[in-house]
């Protein structure tokens, strides 16, 4: 059975804690930038917790939203590369080949949401911290822009392992690195080809709706935005 | 791992292959020894490029949530028996929260995830360290354990022979576990009075006042799940206070958990925290008003008969008449706390028409001079609430009374209240571990200054920081992967937690377990000490005291004591159902009836017109995590901050004072000074200025020395009143701008969403 | 003053035969000044292209302005050159190689810089189609690929417009010098011996290449438009941009035009050949562009605005009441408030009223390239992840020296080719 792998992310739920940011930074090896890189604009990490706040004291109303690749049906990331590093899998993930990526920095400027990062340096990490890194993981060298891949690597070793031991997926699994460390389970992934899946479900509930939808690009990540204690949507 | 003939052929293989390569490597070596590093022989079997996954406990906040460490093999430069070399062994990776571990259920905060950064940091102190030049400089020089254990045995030796057991003291953050009791053991042995604790994150106020109410100096733990109302005064408990990631399940799950009720949040406090941007209502009011309107609430569901039950004993129903008193009325707490008289009835009914109702605190309102008052009060209201013990309300967790519970300080162990009492003046040799006080006090405390005096000062500490860059010699510690640890978590769990956990990696270093050194400090002095501590290593010390447990608990040891045993290595941890052990019942509360105490600031207000809160922050806590550079990295989720520290200041204050976002500020109290750049923040009263702790270090690796400001500067050195606890959120400040600006790292690009950002 | 064929003659080749002698230190100063920009690029390549001012959200800023603004200068050359030769224009005598050979090294200059944006331009050749093991073929929907093949089909396009009537004149080189020099134009001129029927070759190929020329110079700015058209980025996404992009480039051109052919009339004494009656000429088209460009730019804006999109907006305000409205005025006046007068009024139309409106226009297209890409970048459609940009010095001193880079190749030019066609002036005494 081929998959469709999803998200959805209840904001209800959400507590804006940045264990995401954390959890995918240390599975990734998304580097570090460093103080300068992050006055620049520089940061790299695949997930970041966007803050709004909607008013002002003494009533103040903050958001948060976790916003991280989108992996598009329609993705305006993948028709602008000029070397097909940017493409879409079978299994409807956004893929980057980092090897065949030259730099043009074309797909970080059509993502409208801002979600690919880009190596400006080759990636430092003071011994020895590199014992650390996730050896499923390749290390993106300068000029290779990079992004959530709804870690790939644990969905390709989950496949591997129920394909050997003859069986299906289950529920729950694969699980990335930023759904495994959600305290208040903001973050639900699986297989929208499965209408009985959890996600499949949150993503056809009422509440549901897609972070700029209305430009087509057709995201695979269901919003269930914050209601407020009257049952309104805020 | 345990296969067939295959896997063990494998196995027999691959050390083969690792002598031989080990051989090889030595023989090469002997050519060129200068440029080839010496390939030493694995120390354990692990199937290459395959994960194991072991379990293991988080020590970075006291929640204590269980871990997991994903291990895969690599080569790592590493020191053995003083030679550095290469050594393939099995790495942590990655860790996630134990799924099995009661408290956090499989989750892990930020920071847990960031824990692996302290194995592999590139500060860390790699083997012992002698001084070689004066207090502080930083100057030490690497020495071999023998030499660094025979000066420590020597020096406690002479103390012995002296008489003089009072001079010896140990200063520690947590006294939990087996660590814990050995720690006390050792001290003991020793004749020396019990270990002194320094734990900024402890909550000291919370646990008198539940002694105070409820008889028990714990702290308390809460079932979300079920609630039905929360409020919440000042306490972060969706980001670092108390059992975060346990308390963030729960608020899950009663939002979206129960299909059609997803509760409802209120938070009470002065700057919005991460914790209160996900309020349904947000309550502002004075600073230490917190506690008055608590008791408010109490009043109105008191005199308006909401409340469910009646109270067990006589001092609990003296407690609520004094309740139904005029002082806690809405119209008389309105003039105190701005708040409409309507609005308190509002919330007071909707408390109780939306049961279970719960009520907590933490933070500020904890840190004012009133403390106390706040605390018991906020225990009134729950015991107004009628939800203690019960689902959706507030409990203790389940303890096992065989084990060592986590000591909360008394005055003869708080060492605040000893440093303050000239008590550490006498002392001659000061162990250091798990503290760093010299950055979390204020300076007028004069920590630094008495340390010095000290004659001899031993660190643990795995880094150069404030406090151990004073030591005389460094045993530094193993990282907590690095160890056998245990743990009892105090709060986050409905069942009875003991974390066990053996080393998920060999070392990379040259350093020792604390309690191992101990352990061998005792053997060199021998005597009654080795007696006391009869135990070779601290894992023979866990595996007799599980013996103990599973003794008096009478647990099912049908296979075996090493089976049970292996069981619980396994899996991290005990939480066996069956040796259960029930809570403390609700049923004999106490409440004193409370007395009303106005918080005192320090500094007068036209001087000093702003109220300064420091807050324990999502990426540093108290400090005591900021040299990780992911932390560094991680944008604060309201200020969106990297890489600094920053004043929150309310626009339209900025406004006023035409102060920008990034200019530089000198934040000045009667007590100190301290320059930090400001950020615009529109959750903040238009009178309190708030900055994050944990910053401004002086020694604490490259990442986080001489970055930010410390707000401890600027604190005023005032304690709360009846506890001793430093009131972190008594000080007044000015603000002037130096007229410098800071390129601050914002990482957001806007405040709102929907207007046009005219900043 | 009608000269004879003779008098032209001596007078255009009298800068290839002589070096003037202010030439050499000119050229070794701008040689070394191009050397600062190309060491600057080294140093980027070799440690990163962080080195450069961007960052996330604006992924692209100088070096795509420059990429943007010298494919647009490139325009004119060409593009007037075919049009005034297939209309048969006379004034388009002197000013028909000067508009090629701005043609030809603009594109070169322009082309540099896909490669000098790169994060890692040593693997700039994936872009070109070839047959390789892994069985790899670049993406020919991206609007990047359109631009490898538009730019190279001009280029080469353009080398031949620009070769094609330069071989004459090489022929004319090859029998006025000894030497080896006379060997050089001799191997150039490949044969030419000026017969009837090379005659007729020659303008039977020139009439095929302004033909063929003019689509593909308007494909190729339409192209690089599509770089930023193709994708959702807020105030990019507009099907204005093609011929808008187009009308810049050619008002831009027209402008480099005029103000290389001032400097060429006044070093190389060429007054009476580039005379005031080809300023005036082209004064007037630069005229009629200026007027078509504030026309697309108040087009565009119109329509932003009324459309009132909250996206559009918030990269509108950017350049009406944010961090770039001064640039965005000042660029108005540079491309229309102050060359409006100077070209409509007749009297002002003079050659240096022409050349300050160009000095203008030039200054004011660069920053329109700066305005369309750098704020829209800065706001896109997620506040939180907006940001700035602000170049480094990297960035300046490449972008400076490509300044430098296209007077030194001109100055080489002038050195080795005669600047103003000499074949066709002599044949426009005729007429």
């Amino acid at each position: 059975m081929s998959h469709r792998w999803g998200m959805a992310v209840d904001l209800d739920r959400c507590t804006g804690c940045g264990a995401c940011v954390i959890a995918c930074q240390a599975e990734n090896n998304v580097p570090t930038v460093g103080e300068q890189a992050a006055q620049k604009n520089r940061l790299m990490h695949w997930i970041r917790i966007e803050r709004y706040y909607e008013s002002e004291f003494p009533n103040p109303r903050v958001k948060f939203r976790p916003v991280l690749c989108q992996q598009c049906d329609n993705a305006p990331c993948e028709p602008v590369c000029p070397t097909y590093a940017s493409y879409h899998t079978s299994e409807g993930l956004n893929g980057q080949v980092y090897n065949r990526c030259i730099g043009t920095r074309y797909c970080g400027n059509a993502c409208p949401y801002t979600v690919r990062t880009f190596n400006f340096f080759n990636p430092v990490w003071d011994k020895p911290l590199q014992l650390q890194l996730n050896p499923d993981v390749s290390v993106r060298p300068v000029g290779v822009m990079e992004k959530c891949t709804f870690c790939v690597q644990r969905i390709k070793a989950s496949e591997i392992q129920a394909s050997a031991e003859n069986r299906e997926l289950r529920e729950g699994e694969p699980t990335p690195a930023c759904v495994e460390s959600c305290g208040p389970r903001a973050l639900v992934f699986g297989d929208l080809s499965d209408p009985d899946s959890e996600v499949s479900r949150l993503a056809r509930s009422p509440r549901g709706s897609m972070l700029l939808g209305e430009l087509g690009t057709k995201p695979k990540i269901t919003y269930l935005p914050r209601e407020s204690s009257d049952g309104q949507n805020r | 791992m345990d296969g067939g003939p295959d896997n063990r052929m494998e196995r027999r293989d691959f050390l083969k292959f690792g002598i031989l390569t080990g051989a090889t490597a030595t023989l090469t070596a002997c050519e060129k020894p200068a440029q080839q590093l010496v390939r030493f022989v694995p120390e354990e079997d692990f199937v290459p490029g395959v994960a194991s996954w072991k379990p293991s406990l988080c020590t970075l906040c006291p929640a204590g949530c269980g871990v997991v460490a994903r291990i895969m093999d690599g080569e790592a430069e590493v020191v053995r028996n003083g030679q550095r070399g290469t050594l393939q062994m099995g790495l942590a990776k990655k860790l996630e929260g134990n799924p099995k571990h009661p408290v956090n259920r499989g989750k892990l905060c930020a920071r847990g995830q960031a824990g692996l950064q302290v194995t592999y940091h590139p500060d860390r102190v790699r083997s012992p360290l002698k001084r070689s030049g004066p207090r502080g400089s930083g100057d030490f020089q690497e020495i071999g354990w023998p030499e660094a254990l025979s000066e420590v045995v020597a020096k406690l030796e002479e103390l012995r022979s002296h008489n003089r057991p009072d001079s010896i003291r140990f200063l520690t953050g947590y006294l939990r576990g087996q660590s814990g009791v050995l720690i006390n053991k050792f001290l003991a042995s020793l004749g020396a009075g019990p270990a002194l604790q320094f734990a900024p994150l402890d909550e000291p106020v919370l646990r008198r006042a539940n002694l105070v109410s409820f008889g028990r100096a714990a702290l308390p733990s809460f079932d979300f799940e079920r609630s039905g109302y929360v409020v919440s005064f000042g306490a972060d408990f969706l980001g670092t206070w108390n059992s975060p990631v346990s308390q963030s399940i729960g608020y899950g799950e009663m939002r979206r958990g129960r299909p059609g009720n997803r509760g409802k949040f209120v938070q009470v406090e002065q700057r919005m925290s991460q914790t209160g941007a996900n309020a349904d209502e947000w309550v502002p009011l004075p600073p230490g008003t917190e506690g008055l309107l608590a008791l408010s609430l109490a009043h109105v569901i008191v005199k308006e008969g909401l409340r469910p039950g009646q109270p067990a004993t006589a001092q609990s129903r003296e407690a609520l008449e004094k309740l139904g008193n005029e002082t806690y009325s809405p119209r008389e707490v309105a003039n105190r706390t701005g708040i409409p008289a309507s609005r308190i009835e509002r919330l007071a009914r909707e408390m109780a028409a939306q049961p279970p109702a719960v009520a907590l605190i933490g933070g500020a309102p904890l840190a004012h001079t009133n403390g106390l008052f706040n605390a018991v009060a906020v225990n009134l209201l729950n015991l107004v609430l009628g939800s203690i013990g019960l689902p959706g309300g507030m409990f203790f967790a389940p303890r096992v009374s065989t084990m060592q519970e986590t000591v909360s300080p008394n005055e003869n162990s708080d060492f605040v209240s000893q440093l303050l009492a000239g008590r550490l003046e006498q002392t001659e040799v000061l162990f250091l571990h798990q503290a760093n006080p010299v950055f979390s006090t204020p300076p007028l405390w004069q920590v630094p200054q008495t340390l010095k005096r000290i004659p001899f000062l031993v660190s643990f500490s795995s880094f150069i920081d404030e406090t151990s860059v004073l030591a005389d010699v460094i045993l530094p510690d193993h990282s907590s992967l690095e160890s056998w640890l245990d743990d009892v978590p105090e709060s986050g769990s409905s069942e009875a937690v003991l974390t066990l956990a053996a080393p998920a990696m060999r070392p990379l270093h040259d350093t020792r377990a604390m309690p191992d050194v101990l352990l061998e400090i005792a053997k060199n002095l021998g005597g009654s000490v080795s007696e006391a501590l009869p135990w070779k290593t601290f894992a023979e010390m866990l595996e007799s005291s599980y013996r103990q447990l599973v003794e008096a608990e009478r647990c099912d040891q049908s296979e075996g004591f090493d089976k049970l045993w292996k069981k619980v290595v396994d899996q991290g941890g005990w939480w066996d159902g069956k040796c259960h052990v029930p809570p403390l019942e609700a049923t004999a509360l106490s409440f004193r009836a409370p007395e009303f105490v106005a918080a005192t600031f320090d500094g007068n207000e036209q001087e000093f017109p702003f109220y300064f809160q420091p807050y324990v922050s999502q990426a540093f806590l108290d400090g005591s995590v900021a040299h990780l550079p992911w932390m560094q990295e991680l944008p604060d989720a309201l200020s969106s901050v990297t890489w600094g520290s920053w004043l929150e200041v309310n626009p339209q204050t900025a406004d006023q004072l035409q102060i920008r976002q990034g200019d530089l500020i000198q934040v000045r109290s009667r007590h100190g000074t301290l320059d930090v750049a400001a950020i615009l923040n529109p959750g903040i009263a238009f009178d309190v200025v708030a900055m994050p702790m944990g910053q401004g270090h002086e020694q604490f690796g490259r990442y986080a020395t001489q970055r930010g400001a410390n707000p401890m500067n600027v604190v005023a050195p005032i304690q709360v009143e009846q506890v001793g606890a430093l009131a972190w959120a008594a000080t007044r400040v000015s603000l002037a701008k130096i007229g410098k600006q800071v390129p601050l790292c914002v990482a957001a690009g806007a405040l709102n969403e929907k207007e046009k950002d005219l900043r | 003053m009608v000269k004879t064929a003779d008098e032209i003659q001596r007078d255009l080749l009298r800068p290839v035969i002589q070096t003037p002698r202010r030439a050499i230190p000119a050229m070794v100063g701008l040689a070394l000044l191009v050397l600062v920009g190309f060491s600057a690029w080294m140093y980027q390549v070799y440690t990163g292209i962080g080195v450069a001012g961007i960052n996330r959200p604006v992924f692209w800023g100088f070096y795509i302005t420059n990429f943007v603004f010298w494919i647009g200068i490139s325009h004119a050359g060409t593009l007037i050159s075919a049009i005034l030769r297939l209309s048969n224009a006379n004034w388009r005598r002197p000013i028909t190689r000067c508009a090629e050979v701005i043609t030809v090294f603009a594109l070169l200059i322009g082309a540099m810089f896909p490669l000098i944006h790169l994060g890692r331009p040593w693997l700039a050749f994936w872009l070109a189609p070839y047959p390789n093991q892994r069985g790899l073929w670049p993406n020919y929907r991206s609007p990047l690929l359109w631009d490898f093949f538009a730019i190279n089909t001009y280029l080469i396009g353009s080398l031949i417009f620009l070769m094609l009537p330069i071989i004459p004149d090489c022929a004319l080189l090859r029998d006025n010098l000894s030497g080896w020099r006379s060997k050089f134009y001799a191997v150039l001129c490949l044969g030419w011996r000026g017969t009837q029927k090379q005659w007729r070759q020659l303008e039977a190929a020139m009439h095929i290449m302004a033909i063929l020329i003019i689509p593909v110079a308007v494909s190729v700015h339409s192209i690089v438009s599509w770089d930023f058209a193709m994708t959702p980025v807020p105030m990019w996404h507009s099907t204005i941009f093609a011929p808008y992009f187009v009308v810049g480039a050619i008002f831009s051109g027209i402008a480099a035009l005029i103000i290389a052919m001032v400097f060429l009339r006044s070093s190389l004494h060429l007054e009476e050949y580039l005379n005031a009656h080809c300023f005036d000429n082209l004064g007037q088209l630069l005229l009629v562009m200026s007027l078509l460009w504030l026309y697309f730019i108040f087009a565009e804006r119109l329509t932003t605005w009324y459309g009132n999109s909250k996206s559009e907006i918030d990269v509108l305000w950017l350049t009406v009441r944010g961090p770039y409205r001064h640039l965005f005025w000042v660029m108005v006046f540079c491309n229309f408030v102050i060359p409006f007068p100077l070209l409509a009024i007749k009297k002002l139309r003079t050659i240096t009223g022409t050349f300050l409106a160009s000095v203008m226009v030039v200054i004011g297209m660069w920053i329109e390239r700066y305005l369309i890409i750098v704020p829209s970048l800065s706001r896109k459609f997620l506040p939180y992840a907006w940001g700035t940009y602000r170049p480094t010095w990297v960035e300046i001193t490449i972008t400076g020296a490509t300044f430098c880079t296209m007077a030194l190749l001109y100055l080489l030019f002038s050195k080795l080719v005669p600047v103003v066609s000499v074949w066709e002036l002599k044949a426009g005494l005729r007429e």
